[in-house]
Formats: structure tokens, sequence, C-alpha cells
């Protein structure tokens, strides 16, 4: 548990202080901003912004998390190859800390620092919004997103981003995790067969129908379900909320999978 | 050391993402475009490989050049300048990628798949689709990598860059300088008026951004100072 805590901490304060950590969000807000047709501007507009907070927080999560977790993966994706790169990994493993704690330390506390510009960036938003509209339940509704969507979501990309590179090099695994993410979330069930609207989909969309009652920023686009004419729809459950935290399950059971892989893959090169 | 040694040596450098990259991003736009049910889609597919996956593979990997040194002060020490050095990678790099892209390119003129999208702009000058987003692209990532000497950081901004284009891609080419940087303008373009301009654009763009990332390479105290690990 020491060694959970001090490789968590360590990890937390190491990532959190890098530059590119804090500059990759930045970019990408700034080009967000300049590109426009987002709610980071029309959640100030008084004729663009949705008429439900509830709406306007949950649009602006799926938004920001769908643009920024691709920095954030593409910034894992060293991390758990540095300690050889570096050719500190004999090093760790010759101290009393057990390679699962220093395993889940490193997961957590790079996850977590990683994360906190796209907390910063949401929640900030969110706030201003609050304040701007008058609408206090703002920060409740985000708060929930964070949890039902963001958490899973992040956690989930994570561990594949920690894991994957240990079998190809981290940039190979950048190139491939913007196809999936794109072949993921934003390609049309009928044109490709694709985990989008699944009970796989990363982007959440059985918590944002079922959970957050999320049915896009007009409120006509379907989120989770069969899809006329589609492959894969045995994945895709009617939308309940027994289904909605079936795929947050599932999505937190394939990132413990991705890990255990890594751990056991790392042992077996030793 | 020989010129031709040089060369050599740089080539098995540049690693794996150059090497596979490419090819790999025209065997998954091939095999997207078996896959869609959609017939009518099928040549725009095929023709996006080039202009969309290619960009993205070449980009990633001059992306990933600088910052992998493990001893960046001995070859600042060398008699060859480490600005040549990198600059030979960047021409592997994106050599490898345009044999590759050409490949296809004559394998889809040939089958006819290349003509079946009305957006095509001909065998010789169609070259364009692959060729400016991958100067474009490649030169946003060389630079970038340069400025920052993290690779972890030049890829990210890269992807997100290309995937802004890809989920904004309306919003991106409202405005005519938006037109004129969009990375997809043969087979998700708004403005066919605009292709011609859009191309030259990026091309031009990335090449100065080369211009610049040698530039920024020519200051030698920032690459053996403090890395972002």
């Amino acid at each position: 548990m020491i060694a959970f805590a001090a490789s968590l901490r360590y990890e937390f304060r190491m990532q959190v202080r890098k530059r590119s950590v804090w500059i990759v969000p930045a970019l990408t807000l700034v080009l967000f901003l300049l590109i426009g047709g987002s709610l980071l501007r029309d959640l100030f507009d008084p004729d663009e912004v949705p008429p439900e907070a509830k709406t306007a927080v949950t649009a602006l999560a799926v938004q920001v998390y769908a643009l920024l977790t691709i920095g954030f993966g593409c910034l894992l994706a060293d991390r758990l190859v540095r300690d050889d790169r570096l050719r500190v990994a004999a090093i760790l493993d010759a101290t009393p800390a057990r390679e699962t704690a220093r395993l889940l330390g490193k997961y957590l506390g790079a996850a977590a620092a990683t994360a906190v510009p796209i907390l910063v960036v949401y929640l900030g938003f969110t706030v201003a919004y609050a304040i701007h509209s008058h609408h206090p339940s703002a920060i409740g509704w985000a708060a929930a997103a964070l949890g039902l969507v963001f958490l899973p979501g992040l956690l989930f990309v994570a561990a594949f981003a920690l894991a994957v590179p240990l079998i190809m090099p981290a940039p190979l695994f950048r190139v491939l995790f913007v196809g999936f993410w794109l072949w993921a979330n934003l390609v049309a069930p009928e044109q490709i067969p694709t985990i989008a609207k699944t009970v796989l989909h990363p982007l959440g969309g059985y918590p944002l129908t079922a959970l957050l009652g999320f049915h896009g920023i007009d409120g006509r686009d379907s989120w989770a379900g069969p899809v006329p004419g589609a492959t894969l729809n045995f994945l895709r459950p009617h939308p309940t909320p027994a289904t909605a935290w079936l795929s947050i399950g599932v999505l937190l059971v394939l990132a413990a999978a991705a890990l255990t892989s890594a751990h056991l893959g790392k042992r077996h090169a030793d | 050391m020989r010129p031709l040694t040089l060369w050599r040596y740089e080539a098995s450098r540049v690693g794996w993402t150059a090497a596979l990259g490419p090819p790999l991003a025209i065997a998954l736009g091939t095999a997207a475009a078996l896959v869609n049910p959609l017939a009518q889609d099928t040549a725009r597919i095929l023709l996006g490989g080039l202009e969309m996956v290619i960009p993205l593979a070449a980009a990633v990997a001059c992306a990933s050049i600088v910052g992998h040194d493990p001893a960046v002060e001995l070859q600042l020490s060398a008699p060859t300048q480490y600005r040549s050095t990198v600059l030979r990678r960047v021409t592997v790099t994106l050599g490898w990628t345009a044999a590759v892209a050409a490949a296809t390119a004559v394998v889809l003129i040939a089958t006819g798949w290349w003509e079946r999208w009305p957006a095509n702009h001909g065998p010789f000058v169609g070259q364009l689709t692959w060729i400016a987003p991958t100067l474009g692209l490649s030169g946003l990532g060389f630079a970038a990598g340069c400025l920052f000497r993290s690779p972890a950081a030049a890829g990210a901004l890269v992807t997100t860059v290309w995937a802004i284009q890809q989920f904004f891609g309306d919003a991106a080419q409202r405005s005519r300088p938006g037109r004129l940087l969009y990375l997809f303008a043969t087979t998700r373009g708004s403005e066919p008026r605009d292709w011609t301009a859009n191309r030259l654009t990026l091309a031009g763009a990335g090449a100065g951004l080369i211009v610049l990332a040698l530039i920024v390479l020519g200051r030698k105290e920032r690459l053996i100072g403090e890395e972002d690990e």
C-alpha cells in the first residue's frame, strides 16, 4: 500500500509538472476556439446556447472529452516504456516495492495528472456558464458527467495507452490511437462496422443517453441502441440505466484487462 | 563516413513508425473501403486513405525524430551538423511515405478507382491530394518536435489538429483561411474552387515550417538543455 501511494504521488507530481501536459491542451483549446462551431463559444451566445443547463454542460462534456482525450492518450503513451528507455527499470525492480503496486500507482498517478488540464478546461467553462446564465444546477450536472463519462473513458484510454506501447513503438500507437478514436466514435455504424453506439462506445453513448438523458444539442440525436442496417447490433441493446452501468463496467473491465496484460507482458520480458 | 553510409544509417534510425506507418495506413484505408457497403463511397474512401491516413502516419513519424538521441552532445560535437542528420531522417521518412503513396496512386489510376471520385483533379495534378497534406502536417509535426523536443507533445499536437479537422470539418471550412488550411479538401472539401489554392498553401506552409524547424535546430544550446521527460 505504501509503495502504491508513493508511486502514485511521485508519478502524479512528475507528470503534472511536464510542460507538454499543459501546452497540448492549451493549443487544442486555442484551435478549438479559432475554428468556432463549438460550445466553448456558443455557451455564451444567447442565440446558440441550449435552453437547458443539463443539455448545455453535457454537450460541452462530449466535445471537450472527445477532443482533449486524443492528446491525453498520446501524452501517456511513453509512460510505461519510459523506465526501460531510461534504464531505471532494473533498479526499481530491485526495490522491495511490488511491481503490481508500482504499475497501479504509475497508471493512476500519470492518468490523473494528465487529466488535470482537461478537468480544468471543463469545470472552468462550466462555472463560467453557470455564473453567466444563472444556472447553478449546471455544476451538479457537470459533476455527474465527470463521473459517468470522463472517469470511465479516461481510465479506459489510459490503460491502453500504457499497455499497447509495450508491443509497438509509442509513435505508431499514437497514429493507431487517433484512428481508433475516430473509428470508435465518429464513423456512422450503417457505413462501416464500428463500436460507436455500442456498450463498448468509448464516448459513453449509453451513460449519456440512459443516465444523463442526453440526445444531442438539438435533442434529436441517438447516441446508443440499435441502428437499422448496421452490423454489431448485438452489442447495441436498448439503452436503459442497467445497460448504461453495464457499458461503464465493460470499459473498466477492458482497462483492467489491458493493465493485467501489460503486467504479465513485462514479467515475461524480464 | 561516406555519404551513402550516412543515409543508410539514418534510414535505420527513423524507426518502425516511419517504416510501417505508410503501408499500414494504406492497408487500413483499403480495409475501410472494402467493408463499406455503400458502393458510391468506395472511391472516396480509397482516395481518403491517401489524403487522410498517409499524412497522419508521416507527420507523427516526423514529430518523433528529435528527442530520441541518447547522446546528442556527442552528435553536436561531430563534424556532421546535427541539423543535417535530422534533415536526412526527415527526407528518408517523407521519401518512403511518397514511394508508398505514389505506388498506391498508380494502382488506383490503373484500376480506374481514381477517376471514379468526381473531384480527382486528374492523374498528375491530382497527386497533390496526398503531397500537400503530407507536407503540411509533417512540417507541423517536425517543427513541433524541434520546438518541444518531446515526441509525445509533438505527436499529440499533430493528432489533435488532424482530429479537429475530422470532427469539425464543416466549421473548419466556414472561413477562407480555414478552407486554405483544410487538410482534406479533395475528399471532404466544401469549395472545389479553393482546391488549388488550398493545396499550394498547405505545401508552402509545410515547407516553411520545415525551414523554421531547421533554424530552431541551429540553436544547439536548446538541444542539450532540460528534456521534457
